[in-house]
């Protein structure tokens, strides 16, 4: 499944990733990375800038390091570039924003949650029709519940659930205690098992 | 209905799997030419992050594609360049001269100035009755 797995499982003199090993882990780790950017920036062009972004300075500043290391590091760097992003947006909205009917530029609208959904690719004829349109619909609705979560709640379930990271990775990257990752997991847990019971969806 | 949280979020980080499974293929083709992108700038040996690597990234940050920050830039230098107009326009207002007569005037101590003033004159005549 997924290369996350014990650093300790690394000899101490390990080779640095090779660009091999480098495009390997992007190639596993994009399409999560990309959707944990949408998650939060909500907006498909800007999540694919941030994982851009996010994989560049993986590549540029830190691909001396030991493969086993990359996944934390690459999860660190796209979590501040995202946060990168909210800080720049929020400066520039509160400068140009103003400007922007002298300089012409269009004013950032606001992403219509409904618009990034991801419905299910009609060529996929694995599974009969009915369940695949199932399966799309409580894709569309975790992928929502998931959007609708606090910032700080979804990093700490996708990071710790979704990338495997464990606790103590995961608190790293968040900047905060081993304590409240687990806060922030098991709310985050708690809100989206309510919020899909409320829409009926057992899992 | 209370099934341990590991299980609920394993299930749906199951469906999650299954939407990266679905995601169109523009964006799958997308995501690879960023990574194709970022692998180009693959160095066997990456430049020593010692000294001055902060000094690099500023430069880099001013100079490099940051077409947006050049906006900012211009914004901010315009606010710049208008509050030291404020400063400058506030030091040279004629309120602090006003201020001055005030403060002569409570305490008696009017420059000749004002005695000479016809404006002053009636001023006085017009507010004592």
């Amino acid at each position: 499944m997924r290369c996350v797995t014990q650093p300790s499982a690394q000899p101490k003199a390990t080779p640095l990733a090779t660009q091999k090993e480098l495009s390997d882990f992007f190639a596993e780790v994009e399409r999560r990375a990309y959707k944990q950017a949408l998650f939060a920036v909500r907006d498909d062009h800007q999540a694919l800038d941030i994982v851009q972004d996010a994989m560049l300075k993986l590549t540029e500043k830190y691909s001396a390091r030991p493969p086993a290391e990359l996944p934390p590091l690459f999860q660190r760097i796209l979590q501040n570039t995202v946060r990168d992003h909210f800080r720049r947006q929020k400066v520039r909205s509160l400068w140009t924003t103003p400007l922007s009917g002298l300089f012409g530029g269009d004013p950032d609208n606001e992403a219509d949650p409904l618009e990034t959904l991801e419905v299910a690719d009609d060529s996929q004829f694995s599974e009969p029709p009915a369940q695949q349109v199932e399966r799309s619909q409580v894709l569309a609705f975790i992928e929502k519940a998931i959007e609708s979560l606090p910032a700080r709640q979804r990093q700490a379930f996708l990071l710790r659930y979704w990338e495997e990271l464990d606790v103590t990775a995961t608190a790293k990257i968040m900047g905060c205690s081993e304590g409240s990752v687990k806060t922030h997991c098991s709310r985050a847990t708690h809100a989206l098992g309510v919020i899909l019971r409320k829409q009926g969806i057992t899992l | 209905m209370n099934q341990p949280e590991h299980e609920l979020a394993k299930k749906i980080v199951q469906h999650l799997d299954y939407g990266v499974d679905q995601l169109e293929p523009g964006t799958r083709e997308r995501l690879a030419a960023a990574r194709r992108v970022a692998l180009s700038r693959y160095r066997e040996a990456p430049q020593a992050v010692l000294g001055l690597a902060w000094a690099g990234q500023a430069v880099e940050w001013v100079t490099e594609r940051h077409l947006h920050s050049a906006r900012m830039m211009a914004a901010a230098a315009a606010l710049m360049i208008a509050m030291a107009g404020v400063v400058y326009w506030q030091s040279i207002n004629p309120v602090n001269e006003l201020a001055d007569i005030d403060t002569g005037l409570l305490t008696d101590e009017l420059p000749l100035n004002a005695f000479l003033d016809k404006g002053f004159d009636s001023w006085l005549k017009r507010s004592s009755r």
